[in-house]
């Protein structure tokens, strides 16, 4: 793991200086052009940075207001001792917390932290970038009261509890997560909590607490949403679109496509049914369904914000039996329901 | 790196972020990359970030007396520089390469799409109930879309504006007036058009805007009904502010 990030960051610096270059040959006049492939990746890749960074940032800032004013016995309390009813609570806590797919891993890691059991943490993780009410919302404006809103809604919450109840049979979240998820000292200065289970002190200093916290996390994190959009963008800068969609029109066919371009576009669950729209008369629409359902639970950036948190091993899983249930609903959908 | 260090690093790159941030919507050029409708949550991400660094920046209080006690827990692994390194990324392409919205270039991946759907409900007949020059790009591909025969349309004055992408598929004589539709950012634009015909269509450069004014006709690309400008007068504009529709 080491390696890979010590490449990334050559890669980082490779970008840094390309980027120093043509800011200097821009400004001196100089009349380097650059491929227009390296700008539509920029574009793109900002783009996705700019409208996620925000979002990575209330998750982070959730995350530090629940360290600070949760105790971790308050959690275990309110969470169902029955595994499956735990699961389907995490599947519908995204009303509690309406975080989306990037806000929703700092928030998440921090639950397991508290105490959160594997089978309740997996389903918010999987389920709350849908089941929380701006999805909702942007999904109706998009399709109305259809089959494709309520089928989006039902099977991401079905595959969400499902995955959750496949990890319960891990009794030991340890043995899912990274050792660093788990560890009560995150951050310095936080071994305190092991004494006291809520940070003391006043309103003022705790709040100061949660700031600095968000800020460590969003470190953590923001590495890897950045990785993730520099990868999608670069994929959808060089991969034709074209030749992707005209690959595949049967039940079958059409639904693996649609989930490849849902996993390669990255794109927020928040407006992924609008975008979802332009594939509507010429796709089907089980694999419409796949694209909303897989989407936010499995892509790019996705994939490398969960190693973050599980281990890799986990992460296989996580990504592994989503797209095989997506695949099976979906493609029942395609040929048993005329819709 | 020593712990002061890395921290003032770190409150110095989220300060940066807040600054690249404000700097994309005070020079206006925002709109390359994301819809307007989201300008408020980037406003908040700044304020945010700004918040955050200023908070990040190594104290000697109190209350910071836990940091302490803490330093011989050895945390080497994320106090390396490489993670700094990353967030480097966004700053250095944000300020340093000069912001282009997505132009013809990138419809070699994306495609041009003759489906511009918006809602699968009714409200877009609200919409399109507007005089037929101040339809811009977008507003025609989805009249076409929504009508039961385009026909309706033949004769109307046009007034649009987009870029020239001149698309292999058409004759000679014509181009595509291009823009992209962006409903939240770059990542999921996707480029409508519409035909133009002039006798100066191979003119025009790939990428250049341009104003089209002309009347209306129905033609076809790949079997769908696409609306088609015979021009009166095609003019040289620089690009728009906002370069993008917004659906």
């Amino acid at each position: 793991m080491k390696r890979v990030f010590n490449t990334l960051s050559i890669v980082g610096l490779a970008v840094l200086g390309v980027a120093l270059v043509l800011f200097l040959q821009n400004w001196m006049g100089g009349g380097i052009e650059l491929p227009s492939q390296f700008y539509t990746f920029t574009t793109i890749f900002l783009g996705i940075f700019i409208e996620a960074a925000p979002f990575l940032l209330l998750g982070t800032l959730a995350s530090g207001l629940v360290e600070v004013f949760f105790k971790k016995e308050s959690i275990q309390r309110i969470m169902p001792r029955n595994r499956f009813l735990g699961a389907l609570a995490g599947g519908l806590l995204g009303f509690v917390f309406p975080v989306c797919e990037c806000g929703v891993v700092p928030l998440t890691r921090r639950l397991f932290r508290k105490g959160m059991g594997p089978a309740m943490g997996v389903a918010f993780l999987m389920a709350s970038p849908v089941l929380n009410p701006i999805v909702i919302l942007s999904t109706y404006a998009a399709y109305g009261w259809g089959p494709v809103l309520w089928l989006r809604v039902a099977l991401s919450l079905a595959i969400a509890v499902a995955t959750g109840l496949i990890f319960a049979v891990e009794e030991q979240p340890a043995r899912l997560l990274r050792p660093s998820s788990l560890s009560l000292a995150p951050i310095r200065g936080a071994s305190v909590d092991v004494a006291l289970p809520i940070y003391p002190g006043s309103l003022g200093s705790r709040l100061r607490r949660a700031l600095s916290i968000a800020g460590e996390e969003f470190f953590e994190m923001g590495r890897y949403l950045i990785i993730g959009s520099m990868l999608a963008a670069a994929l959808q800068a060089v991969v034709p679109q074209g030749t992707l969609l005209a690959l595949g029109s049967g039940p079958l066919l059409s639904v693996l496509v649609m989930m490849l371009l849902a996993v390669l576009l990255s794109i927020c669950s928040t407006v992924d049914a609008f975008v979802s729209l332009a594939f509507v008369g010429t796709f089907t629409t089980g694999s419409v369904l796949s694209f909303l359902v897989l989407g936010p639970m499995v892509d790019i950036k996705n994939i490398l914000l969960y190693l973050q948190v599980f281990r890799r091993r986990t992460v296989l899983y996580m990504v592994i039996l989503p797209v095989l249930m997506v695949i099976l609903a979906t493609v029942f959908i395609n040929l048993n329901l005329g819709i | 790196m020593s712990e002061r260090t890395h921290k003032i690093l770190q409150a110095a790159i989220l300060f940066g972020l807040s600054a690249f941030l404000f700097y994309k919507i005070l020079s206006g050029t925002l709109y390359f990359y994301i819809n307007a409708r989201f300008t408020w949550l980037v406003v908040l991400g700044g304020a945010v970030f700004l918040a955050l660094a200023f908070f990040a920046w190594p104290r000697k209080s109190a209350s910071d007396a836990h940091d302490h006690d803490h330093d011989d827990h050895g945390h080497a692994h994320s106090r390396s520089a490489w993670p700094l390194a990353i967030l480097c990324i966004p700053l250095a392409l944000g300020f340093l390469v000069p912001s282009r919205p997505l132009d013809s270039s990138a419809l070699d991946t994306r495609g041009l799409t003759t489906n511009a759907l918006m809602s699968i409900g009714g409200q877009t007949a609200v919409q399109l109930d507007q005089p037929s020059d101040q339809r811009n790009v977008l507003d025609w591909v989805r009249a076409f879309n929504f009508a039961a025969d385009p026909v309706i349309y033949e004769g109307e004055p046009a007034d649009v504006i987009g870029f020239v992408y001149q698309d292999p598929r058409l004759p000679e004589g014509q181009f595509l007036v291009g823009r992209f539709a962006v409903s939240c950012c770059a990542a999921d634009a996707f480029a409508i058009g519409m035909i133009v015909q002039s006798d100066e269509a191979h003119h025009w450069a790939a990428n250049q805007w341009v104003h089209v004014n002309g009347k209306v006709q129905v033609s076809h690309l790949d079997g769908v009904a696409v609306p088609l400008i015979v021009a009166e007068s095609i003019k040289e504009v620089s690009i728009p502010p906002q370069p993008y529709l917004f659906p």
